[in-house]
């Protein structure tokens, strides 16, 4: 075969930019709209509440999401109403979106920003839902309701409680029910078929071995539980501050924090060492994030001196909740009433920064805190390959069923043909002729009747054949799984050094899942991107800078300012335009210079960044660390200062700016927080010479809305074109307005503001409707470019991933243009394909352009290639699909939705922009419900968390967006190419191990049973076992249990390179070459030969001979060891040391136990071994078993390999033989992707 | 992490590289094996040269023991008479006179077995109904729970007790050859491990065969149980319906188309049941007694093997397949669109 044959892979005639390409007739109202973008269209503006622009500030953070799937894997607290939302979620409501749910935030701004979602603030705290702290009076406090102690206890048990508890809980699983079930079956007289104590010894081990990890847990937990609560710290205890343990503090007392110190419990602040009542903490234990957040004492209590004066008060606050970023109370204080809001509150396990001291009053304290209501384990997934394995459980328990019922039914018909010879019959003696009745007839012994001695079998036979449902493959399973993620925690290739993390496995118990991924879907920022934003270019007042030069280390040194002697430098350099920096440093008045200066003052000041000065080796200069949430405002900060307007200092109250040398201090009077709705942030700043300007940034689409069309509509229209020549090479953008307000304008303003924020009564939404007053008739000052990079390696990450056959989707709230060019760069998008894309603004346009984009695809993709069109890389021309979030809000939810799976199945890439949360996760629940097909979702933000609950796997990348992702998935690591090892390499070895391990589990313990069935054929169907009892409750604990375990941790059946060569080979995994009904029959096939060639073989051998019972059962027992192992042998693809020795080990260690059982004398088959193999029949008999048993399996194995080879083996030959040059020259040659059109 | 390289974190902060090893990354040095077409013809030639010699040893040795098998249960009782009331009866003469001929020269020992068939042994009821600990220690001897219905009479323990030792086969042979009475050899017909240690030198029997019904043999209550070796033998209960036990050897040699005279007593109760009677003379051979089966099945094994040697061969040179050819790859195979 060669290349001539794939006609695909020749490069497409068509050249990069031809006019035909690439846009189909279909889409008129797509070129047009592309036109229309940017400006500010009703259309889009009325949908915008259903859209995310991930340009603009923070992003949305849907806590909410993220609660519910602790809550839902909380089990004992999961309340109806969180399940409810689940169901709603499930249904990926869009609409959802409007109710508010997104709304939530972190918010850090006291006593202006207290702005929450609609759904809180609407709801006043009603007395019974709230908890009253007296402030400084723990006594009255705790007099009504006995709130919790600040001790905690995360252990689950105490010595007393360990037993019962621990036990209880290990019997949720259905398959220990199964084995108790047995065991106590086993207990009846009637039914006693093994030994009493050895039918326990299953179970009883896989108890305690558990119980032994739990125990040796919650010790460790004790431990910590014991050191936590016995730390000190400074409470408040009549007037002075003493030392006092931590689970001794109290609801209401106060609690004095120094810097550095951990916070014990949930306090409202008081005061801090900072005038205006700042204090800093750091939330990593909390929610992962290192930056520091603000947190502000009340002016009322701030003034206090609380050693001094004596302070009495009353907070009123909700009850205790889950939500970090939440919290809702009022203060009552020298009979005023002020509200507190989440910037008020700081949360135990946060650490106090920056500040020298803070006083606060504790109002959840112990389990009430927020932290500990947070800690819910790992989320619980159940991975593709257990749900299969699951039906085949249930195929052979009918299997059980059907042997227990022919034994049973046999033993019946065997009765009933012998009823008359039973009473005498030397082996069964019905009479029991020991004691005489009176009328001369005897009583029958042991003898119940047809109906219950056929009853009585069959449980006996459930019994005796009880390991044909494989219980010790749960165990083997978790602990394989454990080995596995060992392994992907270890590789060194998974390591991401710039964030130091290592690969993370939060769920145990979907590793092979990763082997069987079809679709990932992935977020784009922080996750093809690096999150690191670096401003790029600006556009002022209609004129493009975009000259920035590359950073020369040596030369630049940047800007500095001086500060009381000492030099503050920001601590990133970024690249300049020389003109804009010449023109910002000229001190000219022209009008253009100024617009640059208030260019740069809008981006120094409208955010919520807070500089942190640190020390550098050289003791007079200092380096000003920009701390804030969103990275955007971090690169424009930085960005601002490099052009020299440096942030040096933020308050509550003001900023210092120093402008070109000068500082400049400005008031800050307002400040309107981004939001969803609004899609933009403004701050009111008070000059120095007294006037009042407001500075608005935010997205173009929200900008254009608000911004006064009447002035410059040149500069407008050259905004808007540079808006779109910056999106269109991948910069994230984001316009500036501003605008003077007049002292009757500012005055207006502040009293609605003041009413607004303190409104108890839907506040958010009366501050949303002041900022949206004050944000209009803005005038343009320009627009921001910010370049967003491409993370290392996903290009060609993508490509690996294109060429396994798995479909990369991307799902970015980035706009359009920049959606696409990142798509180029990333190699998602090829000059090759046609692009679909779907732009509406009305359901019924959707419809259209659906239909319509059916039709193409159905001409350019027909149906028969469509169906194999998992083969991925190489189709008859690739679509690419682009569509937006409005088209989706149309499009997901309705009768719409089955046209758009069937054009995005057709589609090699599909493209979502400006997509919402939850519309992430509705997408994936288009595909995840419609086919069987794995799903996977990469994440790195709050805006990924139900995308990543939603799809089979979620991936999270520990990057620059907190850690919500992270909380939310299944795995998480460091950059999104890790994904290729992760799939191609580990996902593949776990799944052909995993999978392998089922089916030789299965056959493994349905090889002993047929063989006690065959046997128990002959013993009249009585179920006598020829093995000793120990030996078969040994079987899968000793005699075969390691091996699997070994094999299924470390065999593996391509090297790492092998399968990074050829991502094809992953088809395994996607198409369940492992695991599947066929491969299940045939195996079960096998083990029927196998175990009848173990059986009769010895029976024909040994019949009519002096043999007796327990030396043909060691026979037996060896023989089904041998030969179980040396099965696993055959298939075993790498012999490392470890599994030569768990597999002679398993067999020597059987002949040893075989002899250990046959030496007591206690024992009914005492010395039968050394009685049997002492005879060279025997050892004729194992070695003809194992070939005659083994045979069948090898010679098929040996032709199908030969004649029918899979893409696994033929690799694996070239591996081994080292012609990986001649597969190198099969292999597909890739057509050149033409460099995107970046720049 | 907010700013641009993380490192506001204080750089001291351990590094969480995994460390590296070739145990961690999966490396190990490891065999791979590969069936390759070399390997699979020298697997299947070796099993097949390993097999049809042991095969073929197997069956002559097999072939050389000489077996003499008599079925008496049938002729050993007159026709006339009901033959469970012909057994049971003390009264009447078991007595049964039978004439073999031995085929071939038999060299001594010639064992003496009797065989029983559709005789289960390894019923469950019968297999459990023995108590061990009794049979060794005297002080045991009231530990007869799992012996019911045959653990006590008259409130009295039984020794041995259980069903088991109740069925004790209890036919007696004597042979003579040419009129000369053939000496029986019944010391060491059972295994040393349970003359030594299963079975007590200082249980006797006790109240055994008491009962209404007459189960077997009756024992010497004067002779312990370790030295009853007929009750050894027989309580190694045998694996399968159809079994044989030793009762005796003949030491000295038979010779050819000699005519021996077995003169049986036909004592036990095998119409109960519906179960035969042989009387069973064998020498051995290191394969044990006469089987063919063995043999037969190496042979047949090893032809297999041979045979799909022979195959693969035929099937390589005729469409060879080169190891790891990258043309069957399944992307290769089947280029999607043809």
């Amino acid at each position: 075969m060669t290349t001539q044959q794939r006609p695909l892979l020749i490069p497409s005639p068509r050249t990069p930019g031809a006019p035909e390409l690439p846009y189909t007739p279909a889409y008129a109202d797509q070129l047009k709209s592309i036109s229309e973008n940017p400006k500010p269209s009703s259309g889009t503006g009325m949908d915008i509440n259903s859209q995310v622009d991930n340009l603009s500030l923070p992003d949305n953070i849907t806590l909410n999401s993220s609660s519910q799937r602790s809550n839902s894997s909380y089990q004992s607290r999961a309340s109806g109403r969180n399940s409810m939302r689940e169901v709603s979620f499930a249904g990926n409501s869009v609409r959802e979106l409007n109710s508010g749910e997104l709304g939530k935030k972190p918010m850090r701004y006291g006593s202006r920003a207290e702005s929450e979602g609609l759904s809180m603030s609407q709801k006043e705290i009603n007395d019974e839902d709230a908890r009253f702290v007296y402030i400084n009076d723990p006594v009255k406090t705790n007099e009504r309701f006995e709130f919790a102690r600040n001790s905690i206890r995360t252990a689950k048990y105490s010595i007393i409680t360990f037993l019962p508890r621990n036990v209880f809980e290990q019997f949720h699983r259905v398959a220990y029910i199964y084995f108790l079930v047995i065991a106590i079956l086993n207990q009846l007289p009637q039914l006693a078929v093994f030994g009493r104590g050895v039918s326990v010894l299953p179970l009883a081990f896989v108890l305690s071995v558990t119980a032994v990890k739990d125990a040796y847990e919650d010790f460790r937990r004790h431990r910590s539980d014991k050191i936590e609560n016995n730390r000190l710290a400074w409470v408040l205890v009549n007037d002075n501050f003493q030392q006092k343990k931590w689970k001794d503090i109290q609801v209401g007392e106060i609690i004095k924090i120094s810097a550095n110190d951990s916070l014990p419990c949930d306090m409202v602040l008081l005061s801090t060492s900072d005038p205006t009542g700042v204090a800093y903490v750091q939330t990593i234990n909390l929610d992962g994030e290192s930056n520091l957040k603000t947190r502000y004492a009340k002016q009322e209590t701030q003034m206090k001196n609380l050693e001094k004066e004596k302070i009495s008060g009353l907070i009123k606050c909700e009850k205790p909740n889950r939500n970090i970023y939440g919290f809702q109370a009022n203060m009552e204080i020298d009979g005023k009433r002020v509200s507190l809001g989440p910037s008020n509150i700081v949360l135990r396990g946060c650490e106090l920064k920056n500040t020298r001291w803070a006083i606060g009053v504790a109002v959840y304290a112990g389990r009430e805190t927020k932290a500990m209501l947070n800690s819910s384990g790992a989320p619980s997934k159940r991975s593709r390959l257990e749900t299969q394995m699951n039906r085949e459980i249930i195929i052979l328990s009918f299997f059980l069923v059907a042997l227990c019922t022919i034994v049973s039914v046999c033993a019946g018909v065997w009765l009933r043909r012998h009823k008359d010879e039973l009473d005498n019959m030397p082996f069964y003696r019905k009479k029991d002729y020991s004691e005489v009745e009176a009328d001369g007839n005897y009583d029958d012994y042991n003898y119940y009747g047809y109906g219950l001695e056929i009853f009585f079998t069959f449980l006996m036979s459930v019994i005796v054949f009880q390991v044909m449902i494989p219980i010790s493959l749960y165990i083997s399973m978790e602990l394989v799984r454990v080995g596995q993620a060992y392994f992907m925690i270890r590789d060194t290739n998974m390591y991401d050094a710039s964030s130091n993390s290592r690969f993370q496995c939060r769920a145990l118990n979907i590793n092979e899942d990763l082997g069987q991924i079809k679709y990932v879907f992935s977020d784009k920022t922080g996750t093809l991107t690096e999150n690191k934003m670096e401003f790029h270019c600006a556009s002022i007042s209609g004129v493009d800078y975009n000259g920035g030069t590359a950073i020369d280390e040596d030369e630049q040194v940047g800007y500095s300012a001086q500060v009381d002697g000492q030099v503050l430098r920001p601590k990133m350099k970024v690249k300049v335009d020389p003109q804009l920096l010449s023109i910002a440093k000229s001190g000219k008045q022209a009008d253009q210079e100024s617009r640059v200066r208030d260019f740069f003052l809008a981006l120094a000041a409208c955010n919520t960044i807070v500089p942190l000065t640190t020390e550098t080796a050289d003791p007079a200069v200092r380096l000003v660390d920009y701390q804030g949430e969103s990275p955007d405002e971090q690169a424009l900060v930085y960005a601002a200062a490099a052009y020299g307007f440096m942030l040096i200092e933020r308050t509550s109250g003001h900023i210092v700016i120093d402008v070109q040398g000068e500082t400049h201090r400005f008031n800050v009077l307002g400040l309107h927080e981004f939001d969803s709705d609004r899609k933009r942030m403004s701050v009111i700043l008070g000059c120095p010479d007294n006037s009042v300007k407001v500075f608005v940034k935010g997205a173009d689409t929200s900008m254009f809305s608000v911004i006064d069309n009447s002035l410059n509509l040149d500069i407008l229209g050259a905004t808007e074109a540079h808006l779109h020549s910056y999106s269109s090479v991948g910069l994230r953008t984001l316009v500036i307005g501003m605008r003077e307000l007049s002292a009757s304008e500012f005055e207006q303003w502040q009293s609605s503001y003041e009413t607004a924020s303190t409104a108890l009564i839907g506040r958010a939404a009366l501050l949303r409707k002041v900022a949206s007053n004050v944000e209009s008739n803005l005038r343009i000052l320009g627009a921001s470019g910010i370049e967003d990079k491409l993370q290392q390696g996903v290009p060609e990450a993508i490509e690996s991933l294109r060429m396994a056959g798995i479909k990369v989707w991307v799902l970015t709230g980035d706009k359009q243009e920049t959606a696409i060019s990142i798509g180029y760069s990333s190699k998602l998008l090829t000059t090759q394909m046609t692009q679909i894309v779907i732009n509406c603004k009305s359901k019924e346009s959707c419809r259209k352009s659906l239909d319509d984009a059916l039709i193409v695809s159905q001409k350019l993709v027909p149906d028969s290639v469509a169906a194999h069109a998992t083969g991925g890389s190489s189709e008859a021309s690739p679509l690419a699909l682009i569509i937006d979030g409005t088209s989706l809000v149309h499009i997901l939810d309705s009768e719409l939705e089955e046209q758009l799976f069937q054009l995005a199945s057709r589609c090699n890439v599909v493209l979502c922009c400006r997509v919402a949360p939850l519309q992430k996760a509705g997408i994936v629940a288009l595909i995840k419900n419609r086919t069987d097909d794995m799903t996977l979702a990469i994440g790195d933000g709050a805006n990924d968390v139900s995308m990543i609950q939603m799809a089979d796997v979620g991936i999270g990348i520990s990057g620059q967006e907190g850690r919500q992702a992270v909380m939310a998935s299944d795995f998480a690591m460091g950059q999104f190419r890790f994904l290729v090892p992760l799939l191609l390499v580990h996902g593949h070895w776990n799944y052909q191990r995993i999978s392998y391990m089922i089916l030789y589990n299965f056959y493994r313990n349905a090889v002993l049973v047929f063989v006690l069935f065959w046997y128990a054929l002959f013993t009249s169907y009585t179920l006598t076992t020829a093995m000793t009892d120990w030996s078969s409750m040994l079987y899968s604990i000793i005699y075969t249990a390691v091996p699997t375990i070994v094999v299924g941790i470390l065999d593996k059946d391509l090297s790492r390179r092998t399968l990074l060569k050829y991502p094809q080979l992953y088809g395994a995994g996607q198409r369940e070459e492992g695991y599947n009904t066929t491969l299940f029959w045939v195996t079960m096939m096998d083990t029927v030969w196998q175990s009848a060639a173990i059986f009769f073989l010895p029976v024909l051998a040994y019949w009519r001979s002096t043999v007796d019972i327990s030396g043909l059962g060691d026979l037996w027992t060896l023989a089904v060891v041998i030969v179980v192992n040396l099965h696993l042998a055959m298939d075993v693809l790498r012999w490392y040391w470890i599994t030569h020795a768990a597999i002679w080990g398993s067999i020597i260690a059987t002949f040893i136990c075989v002899m250990i059982i046959d030496c007591l004398p206690s024992l009914f088959g005492y010395w039968a071994f050394f009685k049997i193999a002492g005879s060279a029949l025997f050892w004729l008999c194992l070695l003809g078993i194992t070939v005659a048993a083994l045979l069948p399996r090898f010679i098929v194995k040996v032709f199908s390999q030969y004649y029918r080879p899979d893409d696994i083996l033929i690799a694996r030959e070239a591996d081994k033989f080292g012609n990986l040059t001649a597969l190198r020259n099969g292999e597909i040659e890739l057509n050149p992707i033409f460099d995107p059109p970046r720049r | 992490m907010s700013s641009g390289e993380g490192s506001s974190q204080p750089s001291s902060k351990k590094s969480r590289q995994p460390k590296y090893s070739r145990f961690t990354q999966q490396e190990l040095p490891a065999c791979k094996p590969i069936l390759t077409p070399g390997l699979v013809v020298t697997t299947f030639i070796l099993v097949g040269v390993i097999f049809i010699p042991i095969g073929l040893l197997s069956l002559s040795a097999s072939e050389r023991v000489v077996e003499i098998v008599d079925r008496y249960d049938e002729d050993c009782i007159p026709s006339d008479q009901e033959k469970t009331a012909f057994i049971q009866s003390d009264k009447t003469n078991k007595t049964c006179v039978r004439s073999l001929t031995v085929p071939k020269k038999m060299q001594h020992p010639v064992y003496i077995y009797y065989q029983l068939d559709n005789f289960y042994q390894n019923h469950r009821r019968y297999v459990k109904s023995r108590s061990d600990k009794q049979l060794r220690n005297p002080e045991n001897e009231d530990l007869t729970s799992p012996c019911e219905p045959e653990a006590r009479i008259d409130n009295k323990p039984i020794v041995p007790c259980g069903l088991v030792a109740w069925s004790l086969f209890n036919d007696t042979y004597g042979f003579s050859v040419r009129g000369m009475n053939l000496s029986v050899n019944k010391k060491d017909i059972a295994w040393d491990s349970d003359k030594n240690y299963k079975f007590g030198s200082k249980v006797y029997p006790k109240n055994f065969q008491q009962g209404s019904l007459i189960g077997g043999g009756k024992l010497d209550e004067k002779i312990p149980l370790s030295e009853q070796e007929d009750l050894l033998v027989w309580m190694r209960t045998a694996a399968l319906p159809s079994f044989r036990k030793l009762y005796g050897r003949i030491e000295q040699d038979l010779e050819a188309n000699e005519k021996i005279t077995v003169v049986i007593q036909n004592n036990y109760n095998a119409y109960a049941f519906g179960g035969k009677k042989k009387l069973v003379l064998s020498t051995t051979t290191w394969i044990g007694g006469k089987n063919n089966f063995l043999g037969l099945g190496y042979i047949t094994i090893g032809g297999l093997c041979l045979f799909n040697a022979t195959t693969f061969i035929v099937m390589y040179l005729i469409k060879p397949r080169p190891c790891g050819d990258p043309s069957y790859l399944s992307w290769n195979r089947n280029p999607p669109g043809n």
